[in-house]
């Protein structure tokens, strides 16, 4: 029977049964569940979000009844949280077991696979159907936290090379400001361009804070792992539904993740022949334009910097009473993103 | 008879499946099954069946079989229905 384990000593077995398979215990999760055979742990999984992870089952009940039982579980809780579709990431000798319990393979790597339980992605196409366009198109990924004059460049300069381009805004939030509030200040902001359409990233696209590596080497390269299964995910799924022929990223000096994403996608991509295009990015008083800057300025409430780092849509909002809270948890936010 | 939230029942063990019901405006049923390929349009016929019997004409029903036979397809419906319009 599959239990939730909720105790220390629980959680120790959980942890001594994952590392014996050589595999990494992360803290990260909701619901760790597993299941006992005289008084001792034969196998374990847990759930964090939509994503399945630590599944691990001891090497002498494999092929057994384990690995339904504990889906089932992760399922019903994942369900009643409220989430329709599930991810597993998984070494490539266990996709087999996966597909066979409805499991979807979205992203084939030689290291990892990642499979999708439900039909979030076959959702997630057909609800945009009606913004695909035919000819040579483009694409940019943005975060936009918030808004600044320079996606206002990249966008723009982007669009002006290819017949529509999908501004996807990152769904995940993990930054300042929440997604709504992103996804509207780049709707206003780019209103006047006729040849965009913006959309959400939904799930599909992955992040490195999201990315579970407990199956992974501790010598494993695991952010450009993470970046790679985010590209193919994109250029096997997103992009040929779009027709995006062209992805627009912007120069990044200063932000060494940033600037690896770049060389991983002009690798990755081209494999599946999609161009990648670094757009030098706009600069003010000799220093690029970043939403860290405009982060800043606003935590010093430097209001003419500010303006001049912003469109006016932006700005206006940033100076609202609705921004009022938004500027409050500024002061505390510590992180780069 | 009308989905008034969201259930599910069965689990995801061999020759077994999991429903998942869920109110909406209209009747939507999909079917994922490892057998899918041979059986889909048997395994919604008798998804049809138990729907019609109950007088569910709206909904999302969503199917994941793993080969399950007839009566576990109409028992775990009936279960996810029952839970479903409570």
């Amino acid at each position: 029977m599959v239990v939730r384990l909720f105790n220390d000593r629980d959680w120790q077995q959980a942890r001594r049964l994952i590392e014996t398979q050589g595999l990494q215990f992360e803290e990260n999760f909701e619901v760790l569940l597993g299941i006992f055979e005289a008084g001792e742990l034969i196998a374990t999984a847990a759930r964090e979000r939509n994503i399945f992870k630590m599944i691990c089952i001891r090497n002498d009940h494999q092929g057994g009844p384990c690995l339904g039982e504990l889906i089932t579980e992760l399922l019903n809780s994942g369900s009643y949280a409220g989430f329709h579709s599930f991810f597993v990431f998984t070494k490539p000798e266990h996709k087999f077991s996966f597909e066979q319990l409805n499991f979807t393979p979205l992203v084939n790597h030689h290291k990892i696979c990642l499979l999708e339980y439900g039909t979030g992605l076959k959702h997630y196409l057909t609800r945009h159907q009606s913004l695909t366009k035919p000819g040579l198109n483009g694409a940019v990924i943005v975060n936009c936290n918030p808004f600044t004059l320079g996606h206002r460049y990249l966008i723009e300069t982007a669009a002006a090379r290819v017949d529509h381009l999908y501004v996807f805004v990152v769904r995940e939030d993990r930054s300042v400001f929440p997604f709504d509030i992103r996804l509207r200040l780049v709707r206003e902001g780019t209103a006047d361009l006729p040849n965009i359409s913006i959309l959400d990233t939904s799930d599909y696209a992955i992040s490195s804070v999201t990315f579970p590596a407990y199956f992974l080497k501790q010598d494993d390269d695991i952010q450009t792992l993470q970046m790679e299964l985010d590209l193919i995910l994109f250029a096997k799924h997103i992009a040929p539904f779009f027709q995006i022929r062209k992805r627009f990223i912007g120069t990044e000096p200063y932000c060494r993740t940033t600037r690896i994403y770049s060389e991983t996608m002009l690798r990755v991509l081209s494999g599946f022949n999609i161009e990648t295009i670094q757009l030098e990015r706009q600069k003010n008083r000799n220093k690029v334009i970043s939403a860290f800057r405009v982060r800043e300025a606003l935590k010093k409430e430097a209001l003419e910097t500010l303006r001049d780092l912003v469109p006016e849509t932006t700005f206006q909002f940033l100076l609202s009473d609705q921004a009022r809270e938004l500027r409050a948890r500024l002061l505390d936010y510590q992180r780069r993103h | 008879m009308q989905f008034k939230r969201k259930a599910q029942a069965g689990t995801m063990q061999s020759s077994d499946l999991m429903v998942f019901l869920e109110p909406a405006d209209e009747l939507r049923i999909e079917i994922e099954s490892t057998v899918k390929k041979q059986f889909e349009p048997l395994i919604r016929r008798q998804i049809e069946a138990v729907l019609k019997k109950h007088q569910i004409r709206s909904g999302q029903v969503r199917i994941s079989d793993r080969g399950a036979l007839d009566y576990a397809i109409v028992a775990r419906l009936e279960a996810g229905i029952k839970r479903a319009c409570s």
